[in-house]
Parts: C-alpha cells; structure tokens; sequence
C-alpha cells in the first residue's frame, strides 16, 4: 500500500510537476538525516536500500537538494573524514530542518491519505 | 529572517571563493562516484562495466554542477558583471557618443543638484538648533486683518511670556541691525542683533567662552554684550582676555561677557558682530508701540502647534481687555519658526526648479534620441546575439546597464558641475538668505544619484524596449536595414526632437522675459541726474551725545548737536574742491500721518499717509530733482522760520487733485505724536525713485534737518540720525571716487572721530543695486536658458544628421535622377524646418500656461509678452534652422556612385 502510492505519486510527478518532485526529494533527505550525519553518497544509499530501489534517485540530483536545503537553513555541511578515510562533505538536520520536516511529513500524510481514499473509493 | 541570512553569506562566500567552491563540489561529486563504482565492482562488475553504470546511475555530472553552480551564487550579479564591463566597453569604442550624451546629462543633473542644493539648504534642512520642531514663531494679527503676521509690542511679548504654559519659553529678538561701534580700535558699523536675555538657552546654544546674558543687563547707560565668533577674531585678534572689555555701542557703554561659537551667527548666516540685551519689561516699552523684535517660542515637550495657537488666543484675548488703547482686535498667529524664517524663498526656488527640471528633461531627450539613434544602428548586433541564444531580457538588460552607466556618469561629472553651480549662485545672490549654508551634502548626492538613476531609466527604456522587440529577419538582412529601419523608430527620434525644441521655447521664453524685464528697468527714469553722484552714508549713535532718552516712555530726544554736524558737514563738502553740489537725504522712509489744515479732520486711523524724508534743501540742486511748482526747500528754511515742506508730483495729484497745493499746510505725525508746528507746502518736485522697481512711487514729503521736533516716539528718529550723503562731483567719477571718498571721510572724522562711514558707492551702482534681484533672476535663467538652446541645437543636429545617413541611398538615387542641389537642400531642411515649428507651437502653448509662476518678478512686460514670444520663437527658430543646414550640406554632396554601390 505504502509503495504502491509512493510509486504513483512519484511517477505522476516526475513528468512534469518538478515543484512537488523537489519538495518530496528534500522530505526524503530530510528523513534520512534524523538518523545522524551522513554524506550524499550514503544518503542515497539509505534510500535506495530502504525503498528497496522502488525510489531510485538519479543520484546526481541529489546534489542540488542538498545545496537548496543548506541554502534555506535546513541543513548544516561540513567536512569531515569518510569511513574510508576520504574527505566527505557530511550533512546534518538542524533545528529549522527538523521543524521543516515535521511540517512536511504531516503535509505528505493528508496527501497519501486523501490519494488512498480515492483509490480506496 | 536567520536562513535569509545565512543563505545571503553563503552565496556570498561562494561569490568571492568561486574557485574554492568549485573545486569543493567537484570533490564532493568524485567521492561520491568513487564510493558508488567500488560498490559496483563489489557487486562483480568489470571496471568499465562499473564505471558506466556509475555515471548512469549518477546523470549528467557537468548539468548538475551547474545547477548547483548557479544556485549558490549571485548569478544575477555576476552576469551583470559582465554586462556592466561589456557596456563598458562598447561605450568606449564611440567617445564621442558617449561625451555628448554624459555631458547633456551632467549639465541638466548639475543644474537640478544646484538648485536642490538651495531648496535644501533653505527649505528642507532642519534649522541648526537642537529640537528645531519645537521652535515656534509667534506673530501679533492686526485688526481686521486674520492674516497679517507682525512682529508683536514688545510688552506683549513679554506678557505672552509670562502667561504662557504651554511654551517652555518665550523670546524676543531683532534681525541684524546695523548700529554705530567705537572704544578700543577704530569707530565702524557694527552687526548687532537685540535679544532678551533668554534668547541664548531657548535656542539651545552656549558661549564658547564667558557667558551669556543672565537677566536684564540692559541700562539705559551700560549693558553688557556677548560678541560673535568673527568679531572676536577680527576686532580683538582672537585675544583670550576679551572678557570685560568694553565698546561703546550707539552711545551705550557696553562690555564684554562672553564669545559665541564659530557656529552660532544669524538666523540667515549674514555676518553678526554681537548681541545687545533688550529688557522687555522696561517702562520703555510700556506703551506698547514698538513692533521691531520677533517672538520665538520654544514647545514644552509633546506639546502641539494647535495646543500654543489656542492658548495663545486666549492669552491675546485677555491683553486686548487688559490693553484696549492698543490691543483691540489683536490677535496672536503661531507658525513653525522655519516656515517663518524660510516659508516665502520657496515662492522664488520652484520656480527656478522647474526650470532646471525643463533642463534635465532636454538633456534626457537629447541622450535618450542619441541612443535611439545608436540603438537603430546596433539592430544588426542585436539580432546576431538573439539568434544565438541571447533572451530578450538579457538584452533589454544590457541596453539598461548601458543607459545605467551613462547616467551614473553624467551624475558624477553633474557632482563636480554642482561644486561649481554652487559658487556661480553664491556670486550671483548677493544676500540670498543663507546663500553661505548652500552646499553639497549627504541629501544633495543622494538626490544627485536618485536624478541619475531615473535619467538612466528615462533615457534607456524606449531604445530597450524596441531593441528586445527586433525582429530578427529583417535586422539580418542586411539590405532591408537601409529602408525599413523602423517607422516607429523613425518617428520616436521626431518626437523627441520636437520635445526638445518646445522644452527649450518655454526656457527661452522664461529667459527672455526677465533679460526684457531687466532692460526696461535699467531703462526707468529714476527722476533724477545719477550720473557723476556718489553716495555715503552716516549712521550717528542713537546715545550720547546725539540723543537723550526721555524716562518714563519710548521718547527719543535728539540733542542740537545733530543738526549742527550736519551744518558744519556740509559746508565741508561744498568747499571741497571738485565737488560740484552735495545734499543728503534720511534712507528711512517712514509713513507719517497728516491733516490737512483747514479741512475737517479725519479720525485717528482714517488719517491719511505719505512718505517724509528728512533732506537738506541742497539735495534738489545736487540730484537735479525738477521744481515743477512753487520753490525748493532753501537757505532760509531754518529753525527759527516757519517751518515748511515741499511734497512730490504724486502727493500733489493725490491729495490735492483739484486744488493748488502750494500754501496749504499739514500737520504730520508719527505714531500717535504730533509734530509741534504745521508745516506750508512751498513747492511740488518730481517724483523721484531710489529703488528703480518701484512700481507706483508713494507720495512723498521732504522737509529739512533744519526744522526739526527734538522729540521722536518709536525709533522715528532713525530718521534724522541716518543720512545718506549724496555728492555731485564736477567731472566723471571714475578717476575721482578714491579720492572724493578720502576727503569725504576725512570731513567726517573732523567733526566726530567715532563716526564711520558706510556704504559707499556710486549714485548708479545703488541704483544697480536696486534691480539686483530681477538680474540675478535672469542671469540664473540665461544660463539654464543657454543650456537648454544648446542642448536643443544638438539634438535637432543629430536628428537632422541621423535623417541624412539614413536616406543617403535615396538622395544617391534622386542625385542619379537628376536632382537640383536646391531641392535636397531643401528636402532636409524642410523637414527641420516642419519639427522645429511643431517643437516651437507647443513651447508656445506650455510657455503661456508655465510663465505665470514667474510673473511675480516680471517688470514692463506680461507673463505672456507677444513681442518676447515671437523674438525668442524666431530666435529658436533660426539655430534649428543653423543646426540643420549642416547634415542637409552634407546631403547635397552625396556621390550618387558610392550611395548607389552600397547595394
């Protein structure tokens, strides 16, 4: 049921609607950095590994998202060391962020609900 | 308001280390596509299998780079970067463009500055005072009159003081009044303004050393005084030992007490000597007849204008009933101090910003056809960057930015032109009030920048806008630019031409009036012989030993002594060699009341009023002032004879209509005080006028110093202490003045060393003197006036230019065909001829309606003088005409051969 909608909504709006598409990528990444720090590479990897590839990311459009929500006070960057000891630019939520998320993921809540309720009509 | 912030220093950084950035990106980029292809050769793939499924999974490395790129910075900022150094460039390649266009500019955003400068220094800066909104003007209202403003009694200052509440404090003061100054150096005219004690605290200055007045000081016999700045400087050298130093001022044995600040002088920045205390409570003033101090209120805080206004009307009330001799239907009028001090310069001012504003918009007209013209010419460019991909906002944008640097360079040259504006005003205003506090300050180049910014707009949208509409074919095809260059392009240069010509009529009109209105008053017949005359004037001191003060009143008493330096002066002169006549006469004009005797007499206030003019008989003989009737004033008109008088052509004709004058006698009086003999009329003279813009002159009645009351009431005798001496040299003044002037100052000094002299000059220059204002008017107009003809004679230049080059084909072709020089000479010129007379109907229309604000300082000549529209019309007509005899020149020596290989 979860996949299924997610499924459709990303495929409805990857066509033409980039506003929403932004919006759900910077909630997913948004998510994923409640978990602690991360880097893009494993923010992709988190998500693709979660959704069991269902949402595979072009992953360089992460990129500019993460740029967009650093940009908007989001989330914090900076350099640290990678597990394999390269230098990885690292992301974390702030306070604004995790506002923001809460914000969003009830907003995505009356979405998939009102979007089940039709398919459930 | 936090994460605008952020993201602007972000951007920021990202900005100034645009390299550091990028190289951050890439390694954020290469980490990521490392980590990814180790993953896929974990998972089995071969190394190329690995690394094209890593950039298939990762999408367009450099797209990306770029989005991100360009949303971390000023990409508006920077592509305005390179649009600025483009435009840059571009305006270098064509200096002379680019000089015609900066110039106009700088010359209409110089005079708009310069004017606004003067606007600002008299109008909208705030007075130097702290809390300057709380300072208050407080005027007296006559009876009857709900809109007079005078200065009030000085006894009624003072009981306004005393009831108000709802000032903080009341003062009063004079403006700069000149007064007599000897002891400790030599004897000279001093600047001096009468204040009460309290004037100092209300306005919030303080002394720079000594102190101020601290309650009454002033006795009739000393006072103290507190001097100025430059008087310090000037007349004791700076010394720090000035206090309790004395001077005798007008007679008062006055002394030092402290020295005011550099900063502090007169309310219109004149030069002021010092301050003189007035007690306003002194018996003297009681009889409440003396309207020579102005009332400065200071607002307690919070409260309004309209609170004070109330109260004092209440408070005005009650002193009429108090009062009722003098005070019936009196009523107080409150008025913001600088609206008081300032209110009327703007009546002078805008109009003159108007003028200047008409400059500016010529000169925006000029640059904004220069560039249109530019623009047309460059459509080719801009066609070529639109087919390769350039947006049209992008090249609106460049066209704008092009525009932009054009008039921040024409702001910045018009700063540099303001300096210089600034001084020519100076020189030209003479005793402009606060001509000094007129400079370049923050609101000045602030005002300068919003001018430019809006000329840059002005000036560049219509070329923007019609070069973001090309069309791309047509501008490609290189033949077809020739022939449809663009009909509205076309007809947008004849309007803006056109403009330019009816904007500089209305200048030229304006100009013209006042240059007519300056001649005509060089031209009046002041009633006299001014040539070869040469004036001085004395000033004796209203004090020892000239005048007695009579205790208990506001009675002045003027001792023999007077009149005997005036007898004994006189004489001197006549004997002086070379001096052909010399006579003198009071400068004060005083409106006295008279009766005629033998005539039912009127009531008090229906009395009616003439001129007097305290004279010594020799001034008819030396001014050559024509006897139309009866006799002059002579030798036997003394003190002893019954005293007589001798009136003028208009007194004569007003008064005495049907009758003869001559024999009738008058009893004149001066505030309330009858003069102790009635006075025969001898003889009627011409009308004379010292002040040649006098429009209808007063009736006037001349008696002599001889036949004089001892007795004067409220400063009526001013004037018989201040004489202006009025000597007629036998030759031409021109090699004689220095040494006239020496013999007459050595005469003075003979009789009372303490006596300077003052305000020497020719009969002539004080008659120039009198048509000051209206020149200095005129001179401002001729030279916005000037500027606006030149600007105009260029633009119609450039049209007319422009019209040529672009027609050159067809006038090729009609040369081929035959043509008569004639007819392509008259072809251009005719059209030149058809927009400047359409320009010069229209600047006839906008002049009649725009020369009304100026009518005001017009003499001879009306706001809407036929003879002054036609000269300057024709005036105009004739440079455009010039302006375009040279391209259509130009025209008839096109070479059929080379227009016609061009295709």
């Amino acid at each position: 049921m979860w996949h299924a909608t997610l499924r459709l909504l990303w495929d409805g709006v990857k066509a033409n609607s980039g506003e929403l598409l932004r919006d759900t990528l910077d909630m997913l990444v948004l998510k994923t950095l409640t978990r602690g720090a991360m880097h893009g590479y494993a923010i992709a990897e988190f998500i693709e590994e979660t959704t069991e590839d269902v949402l595979r990311v072009e992953e360089g459009a992460l990129y500019p998202a993460l740029h967009r929500l650093e940009l908007r006070g989001l989330v914090a960057a900076e350099w640290g060391m990678s597990e394999n000891n390269r230098r990885a630019r690292y992301y974390k939520l702030t306070a604004a962020g995790r506002k923001q998320l809460g914000a969003e993921s009830a907003r995505w809540d009356r979405v998939a609900a009102a979007v089940a309720r039709i398919m459930e009509a | 308001m936090c994460a605008w912030r952020t993201n602007a220093w972000l951007r920021f950084k990202a900005l100034i280390r645009r390299r550091a950035f990028d190289r951050d990106l890439e390694d954020e980029i290469s980490f990521h596509l490392a980590m990814r292809e180790r993953k896929q050769r974990s998972l089995g793939l071969g190394a190329d299998a690995a690394r094209y499924a890593t950039h298939r999974r990762f999408g367009n490395v450099t797209l990306l780079k770029e989005d991100t790129r360009e949303m971390r910075t000023f990409t508006l900022f920077e592509t305005l970067c390179q649009d600025v150094c483009f435009a840059a460039r571009t305006l270098r390649n064509s200096p002379a463009f680019l000089a015609v266009v900066v110039i106009s500019l700088a010359l209409g955003i110089g005079a708009n500055s310069t004017i606004f400068s003067v606007l600002n220094a008299v109008l909208y800066r705030p007075l130097p005072y702290p809390q300057p909104d709380r300072l208050m003007a407080i005027w007296e209202t006559e009876s009857g009159r709900q809109n007079s403003a005078e200065p009030p009694a000085i006894a009624d200052g003072a009981d306004w003081r005393k009831q108000s509440h709802v000032f903080e404090d009341i003062a009063l003061t004079s403006f700069t009044e000149d007064t007599p100054l000897a002891g400790e150096g030599r004897a000279e005219q001093a600047r001096a303004q009468y204040v009460t004690p309290n004037f100092f605290h209300l306005l919030g200055v303080s002394p720079m050393f000594g102190r101020v007045f601290t309650a009454s000081e002033a006795q009739d016999l000393t006072q103290t005084v507190v001097v100025s700045s430059p008087f310090w400087k000037r007349r004791f050298n700076g010394d720090p030992k000035v206090l309790g130093k004395t001077l005798k001022i007008s007679g008062v044995l006055s002394t030092i007490v402290g020295v005011m600040p550099a900063s502090f002088g007169s309310f219109f920045g004149d030069p002021l000597d010092l301050w003189v205390p007035i007690d306003a409570d002194s018996a003297r003033y009681s009889e409440r007849k003396d309207h020579w101090l102005i009332a400065i209120g200071r607002l307690k805080p919070g409260a309004a204008q309209s609170q004070a206004q109330t109260e004092m009307n209440v408070i005005a009330h009650r002193l009429e009933q108090a009062w009722p001799a003098t005070n019936k239907g009196v009523g107080a009028k409150v008025e913001l101090f600088h609206d008081a001090l300032y209110g009327g310069a703007g009546r002078y001012l805008y109009p003159l910003m108007g003028a200047v504003i008409c400059v500016l918009l010529i000169a925006c007209v000029n640059a904004a056809n220069l560039l249109q013209a530019r623009t047309e010419t460059r459509r080719t460019e801009f066609a070529v960057r639109a087919s390769l991909g350039a947006c049209r906002r992008r090249l609106m944008r460049q066209l704008l930015v092009e525009s932009g640097l054009l008039g921040l360079a024409g702001g910045a040259l018009g700063v540099a032109l303001t300096l210089g504006g600034i001084r020519i005003f100076r020189a030209l205003a003479g005793d402009f009030p606060n001509a000094d506090g007129v400079k370049v300050d923050v609101r000045v180049l602030l005002f300068t920048l919003a001018v430019s910014f809006a000329t840059a707009i002005l000036v560049g949208s219509a070329p923007a806008f019609q070069a973001s509409r090309a069309n791309l074919n047509l501008a490609l095809r290189e033949g077809e630019r020739k022939t449809t260059a663009g009909k509205a392009g076309r007809r947008t240069r004849h309007i803006l031409a056109v403009s330019e010509i009816a904007l500089a009529m209305v200048l030229l009109v304006g100009a013209g009036l006042m240059i007519n209105s300056v001649l005509r008053l060089q031209q009046v017949n002041p009633g006299f012989d001014p040539a070869n005359v040469m004036n001085f004037e004395i000033s004796l001191s209203e004090g020892a030993p000239y005048v007695e003060r009579v205790p208990g009143g506001d009675i002045e008493r003027a001792t023999p002594l007077v009149a005997a330096l005036y007898r004994q002066l006189l004489d001197k002169l006549a004997a002086v060699p070379g001096v052909e006549s010399a006579g003198m006469i009071t400068p004060f004009g005083f409106g006295y009341n008279f009766s005629v005797l033998g005539r039912p007499a009127p009531p008090p206030d229906k009395m009616p009023i003439t001129g007097f003019r305290e004279i010594s008989p020799s001034l008819f003989g030396a001014l050559k002032i024509p006897l139309e009737k009866g006799r002059y004033l002579n030798g036997f008109d003394v003190a002893g004879a019954p005293w007589s008088a001798v009136v003028n052509e208009t007194f004569a004709r007003r008064y005495f209509p049907h009758e003869d004058p001559i024999g009738r006698r008058l009893r004149l009086r001066f505030i309330d005080l009858d003069q102790k003999q009635p006075r025969q009329i001898v003889g009627v003279v011409g009308d004379v006028k010292l002040y040649l813009p006098e429009r209808n002159p007063d009736p006037i009645v001349y008696v002599s110093y001889l036949q004089q009351d001892s007795d004067y009431r409220g400063g009526g005798i001013l004037s018989h202490l201040a004489q202006t001496l009025m000597v007629r040299s036998a030759g031409s003044l021109a090699s004689r003045a220095a040494g006239l002037t020496a013999r007459v100052k050595k005469a003075v000094a003979e009789l009372d060393p303490d006596q300077p002299v003052t305000r020497i000059m020719t009969m002539e220059q004080s008659l120039a003197r009198s048509i000051g204002d209206a020149q200095f008017y005129a001179r401002l107009l001729e030279i916005f006036a000037a500027i606006a003809l030149l600007l105009a004679a260029i633009g119609i230049y450039g049209s007319m230019s422009y019209f040529v080059t672009e027609r050159t084909h067809e006038i090729g072709i009609r040369v081929a065909l035959g043509a008569q020089r004639g007819s392509i000479l008259g072809m251009v010129t005719r059209l030149g001829l058809k927009l400047s007379l359409v320009g010069v109907a229209i600047g006839v229309a906008l002049a009649l309606g725009l020369t009304r604000v100026i009518a005001q300082f017009l003499f001879g000549v009306t706001a809407t003088d036929p003879a002054t529209f036609v000269e300057v019309g024709l005036g105009l007509l004739a440079i455009a005409l010039v302006a375009c005899y040279i391209p259509a020149r130009r025209a008839t020596r096109v070479d059929p051969m080379v227009a016609l290989r061009h295709e």
